[in-house]
């Protein structure tokens, strides 16, 4: 085993020989051998969302025809740098009457929840956090905590329109988990299981899950959105009409905080979609060579980023009210009719050979694609009578 | 000393903590926060003992959901304005049945320390794999599940009812 | 694994009317819709009590799907109570406008009687939680249901709080007992818990906390009166029957099945209880001016009289509490639909304005006749059948202290329901017109009242059937 096939484990061993080689237990070297991987990933995330603020940037200058920064470095890559130094120099304001612990804990724990999610995501087939066999919902777990960090920075900035601001991306958050969790479902019934680096696996060995449920992976990219809070589910900082919501009264590094946690927040759940649906790490000697699995992994959620970019910047706001009722009326009886249907024609057509499952299991979807437009049309067509008729 | 007893200690320090501030808060809002902090240690705790899934339901279900209901609920009514007021002699009666609980639990806790539950299945395997769990879960207690599937119903059915606001239509 | 599906027969029939009355709501149209729904439920409920009866009596008492429920005939015969009472509260509920134009208050009703027919066949600490949180819950709601009634909210709001406080404490006991029990199998604790200790009692007695509140028994009575009072009368006529008779079953199957000897602490605990029940059910009901909420302190004393049977832990005394209990359901609906009936004309709850009620209704007043003279335990009529046997238990097993203090009360009790009867029938309205002011009855409740007041009097007289059942429903515990 050399570095290429397996770099993580040589790593081990060689500070695992260095350390009790200086003499310390095996434990303690375990141990901080462990920390150390931990801060090494944790440095690779954040900069990585360093180059993910320059990335939106010039993607949104471009999907507004025009150029985006290109001062500072060629293309502008090093614009961040300037932008982290701006925000660092900024006076740091506590409004008075704020709650200072809960004030400053905030941005922490937003940023801190989604830096949590990277411990279970497969990078390659031995580049893994931990094999976490509930995995998923450990995905749903560290949302919650991101909806606690909101609650608590718009209570503690003594402002109304902070509330009111958190009020609804709370609402939003809390409401869209189920369709998030429902469309979770259906890599687990197509897998077999809840663990990510199973999940990747299967899709390694088998076919990309976005061949056999392409109507799973729009459904928890679009409830992926509403979670994140990105437009058009941004009412929660629609800057015409209360500011910035719930991040209003925070200054400097700190807004840097819930700035950045929400890029990286969006690029972790373009490596999500990457992972259930479109095979995670698996491409051409991927399996040997973990460091092109890794590349691969970052390929295809920059990808996926880039079409959450693309929705964000071309479709307008949608009212809260109209959130809602989309979830609730919409969203989530599709989500649970079509993990019932993946459900049941999974079952009948496991035990056939794959290219008829594959072709079964898209026919399936295309169905209840097809099913659901023809009652959004029948809908439509007796409200347009019933106003024609007034 | 290990990693596991060290981490144990402080995790259980942690919810005590958390657990006696949650109960002598003088702000809801500080109690819930406190509240949520107890849930997370305790759901480390559950991590501890090698049961994930209970673990992150925890996090979900309790802290996730609850508690930002319970927040929600602080904030709208406007309760974090109210404080709290501890007067020893009006509540002796309440702490000395505490007291009478703790000392019932301590007394369970050592008259069956190491030894197993009488339960239909396994625990130890149970709790790791979530896939052992669905197999109890829709054999042995099929029935209370299907039951807390028509009480989610009721629930909702309830709050619609109790909440919606019926347009009066004008003669 | 025994999966015997007869045993939730009932359940099952009970989900599917559920269902099909929220699917067939929308199709009905608003005028007709009361009237569609309410037959709807009630048919449907009576349908299912037929089937149940003839098709899914239990063979052999037997534990079955998973260990979780029992299949004998205390639960079969709780589950006909149940489920009879759930179908005369739709009949009820039909003219209650507020109530009966919504199907959400039918499909409540209906959840509650499938937990309470849980609650009657669990043998299983989870699964009885479980039935006991899905029969609170649509009842919390049903109690606060006119949302626009202050009385009602006020209702909800209490039953809401005190039965939340109370659950808690009644899952801190089940969480403790399986501590000490090692296991949740109501009969596999009975094993481990074979010498109770101090410990294990203490736990019995937050158990008893949370079965207290549902049996409205002293000291967890202060909800009663006011829920009775503020919801709406057919659902505190199902509250006060249906669930206490819940309570009474779950109190006897735990007591019976987790401490079966006899001479436990437990009895004399439940006796002081039963004695402080009776006693200030009946002294406080005596001050009454408002007759729903001298119901409501009349159903704390029965629950009482209820406990004399419980406490004399043996094949008699839960057949007289079973008895009583059927006896108790029949005849408190009777009066809880009376006072719907009169009450919508009358327009108010007071006690003198049911003056006159004789002439203004006969029929109505000879139903009341008989079910408050049932109430006071007079014969020929079931109350008086069932209060024998209750004492007679009592006596059976050496209890004579309490028997003489169950009489006493019965005596005491006598006041209060003749007072009422003095009103309707020796009394005259205001204007001495009544006349003019006659009470309809309208078919629904003819048809209920028929069918409970015929009950009432069969149980005083031809009541030997009926105490097999009740015989054998014992019988299946021990």
């Amino acid at each position: 085993m050399n570095f290429w096939t397996d770099p993580i484990h040589v790593i081990y061993q060689g500070l695992m020989q260095t350390f009790t080689g200086w003499g310390m237990a095996a434990e303690v070297a375990g141990i901080l051998i462990n920390l150390l991987g931990i801060v090494l990933m944790i440095t690779a995330i954040m900069v990585l969302d360093i180059f993910l603020v320059w990335i939106e940037r010039k993607v949104v200058a471009r999907f507004q025809d025009r150029l985006g920064p290109n001062r500072v470095g060629p293309w502008g890559i090093f614009q961040p740098f300037p932008d982290i130094i701006k925000l660092v120099l900024k006076e740091d304001i506590t409004p008075a009457g704020a709650d200072k612990w809960v004030f400053n804990l905030a941005p922490i724990l937003s940023l801190a929840s989604v830096i949590f999610l990277w411990a279970v995501v497969p990078l390659a087939s031995r580049i893994y956090g931990v094999d976490l066999n509930v995995a998923l919902l450990y995905l749903v777990a560290s949302g919650s905590i991101g909806t606690l960090s909101i609650i608590m920075a718009g209570w503690s900035s003594n402002n109304k329109y902070a509330l009111v601001g958190a009020y609804r991306m709370v609402a939003n958050m809390v409401s869209y988990e189920i369709p998030l969790a429902a469309s979770l479902l259906i890599p687990t019934i197509l897998s077999g299981s809840m663990s990510l680096t199973n999940i990747v696996n299967q899709q390694a060995h088998g076919v990309w899950f976005f061949f056999v449920s392409p109507l799973g992976a729009l459904l928890f990219l679009v409830a992926a959105i509403a979670e994140l809070g990105r437009s058009p589910f941004d009412l929660n900082e629609g800057e015409s009409e209360i500011v910035a919501g719930f991040h209003i009264e925070y200054t400097g590094m700190k807004f840097g905080l819930f700035y950045a946690g929400e890029l990286l927040h969006a690029f972790t759940f373009g490596g999500f979609v990457a992972a259930l649906f479109f095979g995670g790490w698996h491409g051409p000697w991927a399996e040997e060579y973990p460091l092109l699995g890794a590349f691969y992994f970052v390929a295809k959620a920059m990808l996926g980023y880039w079409i959450i970019m693309w929705i964000k910047y071309t479709v307008p706001r949608i009212r809260i009210d109209h959130m809602l009722a989309f979830n609730w009326k919409f969203l989530t009886p599709l989500a649970f009719a079509l993990l019932i249907v993946t459900a049941l024609t999974h079952r009948f057509l496991m035990d056939f050979p794959t290219w008829v499952y594959v072709p079964g299991m898209f026919l399936s979807n295309v169905l209840v694609a097809w099913a659901t437009l023809e009652i959004l049309r029948g809908n439509a067509r007796r409200e347009r009578l019933a106003a024609e008729a007034h | 000393m290990t990693l596991e007893l060290f981490l144990f200690f402080t995790l259980a320090l942690i919810a005590l903590v958390t657990a006696g501030g949650m109960v002598f808060s003088k702000s809801a809002v500080y109690a819930a926060l406190n509240l949520v902090t107890n849930f997370l240690s305790v759901a480390i705790l559950y991590l501890l003992l090698d049961a994930p899934f209970i673990a992150l339901a925890q996090v979900t279900v309790y802290a996730g959901a609850i508690m930002v209901l319970f927040l929600f609920v602080i904030m709208l009514l406007g309760v974090e304005t109210l404080r709290a007021e501890f007067d020893w002699k009006k509540i002796w009666l309440q702490a000395v049945l505490a007291l009478a609980l703790l000392v019932e639990g301590f007394v369970m806790l050592f008259q069956r320390m190491g030894q197993a539950a009488n339960l239909p299945f396994n625990t130890a395997s149970v709790l790791t794999n979530p896939s052992e769990m669905a197999k109890v879960l829709f054999t042995d207690y099929l029935l209370p599940f299907e039951l807390t599937s028509i009480l989610l119903l009721v629930a909702m059915i309830g709050a619609i009812v109790l909440t919606k606001q019926v347009k009066k239509r004008s003669l | 694994m025994n999966l015997n599906l007869l045993a939730i027969l009932p359940e099952a029939l009970l989900v599917l009317l559920a269902v099909a009355i929220l699917i067939l709501d929308p199709l009905f149209k608003a005028d007709s819709r009361r009237v569609n729904l309410g037959w709807l439920a009630a048919g449907g409920l009576t349908l299912i009590l037929l089937i149940s009866f003839l098709a899914g009596q239990p063979a052999q008492n037997e534990l079955t799907l998973g260990g979780m429920v029992r299949f004998d005939w205390f639960a079969f015969a709780f589950k006909m109570f149940f489920i009879f009472a759930a179908a005369i509260t739709a009949l009820l509920m039909m003219d209650v406008d507020a109530l009966a134009n919504r199907a959400e208050a039918y499909v409540l009703l209906l959840a509650a009687t499938i937990g309470m027919n849980l609650m009657a066949a669990s043998a299983d600490l989870v699964m009885l939680y479980l039935a006991i949180e899905t029969t609170s819950i649509p009842l919390y709601v049903l109690a606060g249901f006119l949302t626009d009634n202050d009385k009602s909210t006020e209702a909800g709001f209490k039953y809401l709080l005190f039965g939340a406080m109370t659950s808690a404490i009644l899952l801190y006991g089940f969480s403790l007992l399986f501590g000490f029990a090692g296991t949740t199998n109501l009969a596999a604790m009975a094993v481990s818990l074979a010498t109770p200790t101090v410990f294990s009692l203490g736990a019995l007695l937050l158990v008893l906390v949370g079965f207290g509140f549902k049996t409205s028994i002293v000291p967890f009575h202060f909800w009663a009166p006011d829920v009775y009072e503020g919801a709406s009368t057919p659902i505190a006529g199902f509250l006060s029957t249906a669930s206490k008779a819940a309570g009474f079953a779950v109190l006897l199957r735990f007591s019976l099945t987790v401490f079966p000897q006899t001479g436990s602490q437990w009895q004399y605990t439940l006796a002081v209880i039963s004695i402080l029940t009776m006693t200030i059910g009946n002294l406080v009901a005596l001050a009454q001016k408002n007759i729903k909420r001298m119901l409501a302190y009349s159903s704390i004393a029965h629950a009482g009289y209820a406990l004399i049977g419980v406490v004399a832990a043996s094949t008699l005394g839960t057949a007289s509490a079973v008895f009583y209990m059927m006896a108790y359901i029949l005849t408190n609906l009777a009066a809880f639909a009376i006072v719907t009936v009169a009450g919508r004309v009358i327009g108010s709850d007071d006690l003198r304005a049911y003056d006159g009620l004789s002439r203004r209704s006969p029929y109505l007043a000879l139903a009341m006749l008989v079910a408050f003279l049932s109430l006071a335990g007079m014969p020929p009529f079931g109350g008086f059948v069932a209060k024998l046997l209750v004492f007679a238990a009592g006596v059976e097993k050496g209890w004579i202290g309490l028997v003489i203090a169950g009489i006493i009360n019965s005596i005491i009790g006598v006041y209060y329901y003749l007072t009422t009867l003095k009103y309707v029938y020796l009394y005259r309205m205001e204007g001495e017109d009544e006349e003019s002011y006659p009470i309809p009855v309208s078919r629904p409740y003819a048809i209920a009242l028929t069918v409970l007041v015929a009950g009432v009097i069969l149980l005083g007289t031809f009541f030997a059937p009926w105490y097999d059942l009740t015989v054998k429903a014992a019988a299946s515990l021990f």
